[in-house]
């Protein structure tokens, strides 16, 4: 770890702000138009807004595994467009990510899954449970204890529910000890029973560790009570920004419905 | 009323794609005639050959395994040199395969060299790699070795970069996410998942090359070979059938543990097999497990436990591990002499340049002709066996399964014998020519498309059958009218793909007397006009490359 990178982490706020961003991909798509917003530290922020919106492109952006056409990116205090792919890492080993797909390594041991969160604090390659030091097994032995899957520790990840992946893959996270969490669709190909449960998992973790946390849903029941400010996107653009406290459905409602009035829209809307 | 009906049309237009796919029909019997005519082929002399091979067999029986100990030690070497040589080829094939891979390498450039050098060590047959490296290090196994080193690279490279591709990116953009490196990526993310698919390919080139260094021997670089040309050329048949005894049960026995643990690898066999619950064993393994895990949960073990997976999985590295020892303080290689001649390998191929006919381009072209005469009739022949043993082999077409099993194992059994082997008994009941080469060929022809063409068989889609069935048809209707359209299609691509693979295979015939290019290519080897050698090598894959070219064009047409 360079002394550089370590003062950004240790000095800088946990917090995420993005000015006049914009996205265009090489098909001509402009997933990400202008959106700007601030997310102060310790902050739980519902992103919304249906397949297409840019809510995923948004996340990418925010942890650099895309680059931005326009606006800046500024995560714990470093500017991620610009940043330098060691710098890159630094900041990613700071902040965790959450896929709708999971990400894990399916014949690998749920454990071994938990260690490739500290691979960015370690030196080279690792294949196998073995080859990271032992503090760290402890310490991914105990994450899985924090997501509940302590006893699955050496079942091999492809074997486990989907609910259980996610699980998994939060544990991945916290094996980062990040300051902000980032997930991009997370219970989007879960049941309405894991739903819930990955999603109280997550807003229990971040108000216990303080993280701040920026989470894509396309759901308005499954952020309510679990977020403290929903963030709308449609079509690129803000089109809501407001704390969740006291908020009216029907006004989210409104972000689905002014887009479309095909019922397929409506049905991903309620869902 | 009437009028109307009588002018519609109740048969296909004419259309330019109709028109083609007759006439490449057309073309394929024209070249079968011209070349069946090339070589003066004739299926009355068919019966005089087929007498000559079984009084050859006669003379030969019974086998005389009088000289175990050189039987013995050769089989050993011809196993060892498969094993080196496989082993080889997967280490320069790893970091091939990775800088070939997209999702691995983002430089276009260092993508594109990998790739060539991966298809251009396929482009060589190991044989005749193998004779080159005979002249610079003199006759041995480390020459087969090496030949089947270089030229494995091609199948197990792309083969490898298949499957690292076929990894899911989400689990290398998690790894990514986490602030790890690209090295990182590829062995935490990428490598895991692509590890299976590796071990298969790695024991899949195994079999193959087992039947390979069975015949390295004819150009003198180690193994059992050497026994059987030495036997045939002394007229010796019964230590020869012998040696031929041994070459096909070891490749059986190869071939089948090899296809089993594949299998368990590999496939929907697999995950079948792992959430099947089978008799006592198994669940005598399941509660072995579970307890295992449960006592590793509750003592906090931060290393997995000795579950009975893990246990196979290292007993079958250890085995390995075993083996490679083995092989490696087996096999005769002089180092010393490896590494003073080192240099002469660098002369060999300064010689190779640049490549030209050196005044033999007429026997050059002649030699190319007949080669391709005679993969176009093995292939034309081995199709036309192949075909009624595919259907048989297919186990959801035949309605008998003792029909279905048995010709399986037959297919199973003469799919191990390397076709140089026979294309040297052929020569030595017949004599040289192409002819005894060309009918050698056809018999590995037929038993390799048998097994391709069941393959697809396989894969017909049951739906259109039931339909089909459910009007009332018979089996026989059933198969014209819902299998055979379905079979067209991986028919020609088979079909494209058993002439590319065969004309290599004939470009070697040559060696044993079997006609082709192959007598020019080893001369050229052996008097030092490495020139020619290369001028062949390079003609050969530009052929090849017109045959894949065809068969691109075909597969699209016939799609």
């Amino acid at each position: 770890m360079s002394p550089h990178l370590e003062v950004v982490a240790n000095e800088s706020v946990a917090t995420i702000t993005v000015a006049a961003l914009s996205k265009r991909f090489p098909n001509g798509t402009l997933a990400v138009d202008d959106v700007s917003f601030t997310v102060p530290e310790g902050q739980v922020v519902g992103l919304l807004g249906l397949s297409g919106s840019g809510k995923s492109t948004l996340m990418r952006l925010i942890n650099g595994l895309h680059t931005p056409t326009s606006g800046t990116v500024n995560a714990i205090g470093v500017d991620v467009g610009l940043a330098k792919p060691a710098e890159l890492r630094e900041l990613r080993r700071h902040m965790g990510f959450i896929f709708q797909q999971f990400g894990l390594v399916g014949r690998a041991t749920c454990l071994e899954n938990v260690l490739i969160g500290s691979l960015g604090r370690l030196k080279g390659p690792r294949i196998g449970i073995r080859t990271y030091p032992k503090a760290l097994r402890v310490m991914a032995l105990e994450r899985l204890d924090r997501v509940g899957l302590g006893a699955q520790a050496f079942q091999r990840a492809e074997t486990l529910s989907g609910g259980q992946m996610q699980r998994v893959a939060i544990a991945r996270s916290l094996m980062q000890e990040p300051k902000v969490l980032l997930a991009d669709e997370p219970v989007a190909s879960l049941d309405p029973e894991s739903s819930n449960q990955v999603l109280d998992l997550i807003s229990t973790i971040a108000r216990e560790d303080g993280m701040t946390v920026l989470c894509s849903l396309h759901q308005v029941e499954l952020a309510i009570g679990r977020t403290d400010r929903l963030i709308g996107l449609r079509d690129g653009k803000i089109v809501l920004d407001q704390m969740t406290a006291g908020i009216d459905p029907g006004v989210v409602m409104d972000l689905y419905r002014r887009h479309g009035t095909s019922d397929e829209v409506r049905e991903a809307s309620y869902a | 009323m009437s009028a109307t009906v009588q002018a519609r049309r109740t048969t296909p237009a004419l259309t330019p794609q109709y028109f083609l796919k007759i006439a490449s029909v057309v073309a394929g019997f024209v070249a079968v005639w011209w070349a069946w005519n090339r070589l003066n082929m004739s299926v009355l002399s068919f019966f005089d050959d087929l007498q000559n091979v079984v009084n050859l067999f006669k003379r030969m029986y019974p086998p005389n395994f009088s000289d175990t100990d050189r039987i013995i030690s050769l089989t050993l070497e011809t196993l060892w040199i498969a094993l080196l040589g496989t082993f080889g080829a997967v280490i320069l094939s790893y970091p091939l395969a990775i800088g070939a891979a997209a999702n691995t390498t983002k430089h276009p450039t260092i993508r594109f060299i990998c790739r060539s050098i991966i298809t251009l060590s396929r482009a060589v047959p190991e044989l005749i790699l193998a004779a080159i490296f005979v002249v610079a290090y003199g006759p041995g196994p480390f020459c087969g070795i090496l030949a089947l080193a270089v030229h494995s690279i091609g199948m197990i490279g792309r083969l490898f970069s298949d499957a690292i591709e076929e990894a899911s990116e989400t689990s290398g953009e998690a790894v990514t996410s986490v602030g790890a490196t690209r090295r990182q990526r590829i062995r935490s993310a990428v490598i895991p998942q692509a590890l299976p698919s590796f071990i298969a390919t790695a024991l899949f080139r195994l079999e193959i090359n087992i039947r390979g260094s069975a015949v390295l021997g004819l150009v003198g670089a180690g193994g059992i070979g050497q026994l059987i040309s030495e036997s045939l050329e002394t007229i010796q048949y019964k230590p020869a059938l012998a040696a031929v005894a041994v070459v096909f049960v070891v490749i059986l026995i190869v071939e089948l543990v090899s296809t089993s643990i594949r299998q368990s690898l590999i496939g929907e066999a697999a995950t079948q097999q792992q959430n099947k619950q089978r008799g006592w064993l198994s669940s005598f393994i399941n509660r072995r497990d579970a307890s295992l895990n449960k006592t590793a949960y509750e003592k906090r073990a931060i290393s997995a436990p000795w579950t009975t997976e893990r246990v196979f999985r290292a007993t079958a590295f250890l085995f390995f591990l075993v083996l490679l020892f083995l092989a490696i303080s087996t096999v005769n290689i002089e180092w010393g002499y490896v590494a003073q001649n080192t240099h002469k390998m660098g002369t060999v191929l300064r010689q190779m340049f640049p490549p030209g006919a050196g005044g033999e381009s007429s026997l050059l072209i002649k030699g190319l002709v007949e080669s391709l005469a005679i993969s176009i009739v093995s292939t034309f022949i081995g199709v036309l066996v192949a075909l009624p043993l595919g259907v048989l082999m297919a186990r959801n077409i035949n309605v008998r399964r003792f029909f279905s099993f048995g010709t399986r194992i037959g297919v199973l059994a003469l799919r191990g014998i390397p076709e140089l082997i026979i294309a040297v008994i052929f020569v030595s009941a017949m004599g040289l020519g192409p002819v005894p080469g060309t009918l050698a060929l056809s018999v590995t022809v037929a038993v390799f498309a048998a097994k391709l063409f069941a393959d697809s068989l396989e894969e017909v889609n049951p739906a259109p059958r039931e339909a089909v069935a459910a009007v009332g048809a018979s089996k026989v209707q059933e198969f014209f009218a819902a299998v055979v359209p379905q079979f067209i299609s991986p028919f020609v691509s088979n079909l494209f793909y058993l002439l590319d693979v065969f004309f290599r295979s004939s470009t070697v015939l040559g060696i044993v007397g079997g006609g082709g290019i192959g007598y020019l290519l080893i001369q050229s080897i052996k008097v030092y006009q490495f020139k020619i050698t290369m001028a062949i090598v390079i003609s050969i894959y530009l052929i090849v490359l017109v045959i894949e070219w065809l068969g691109l064009g075909m597969r699209r047409l016939f799609k």
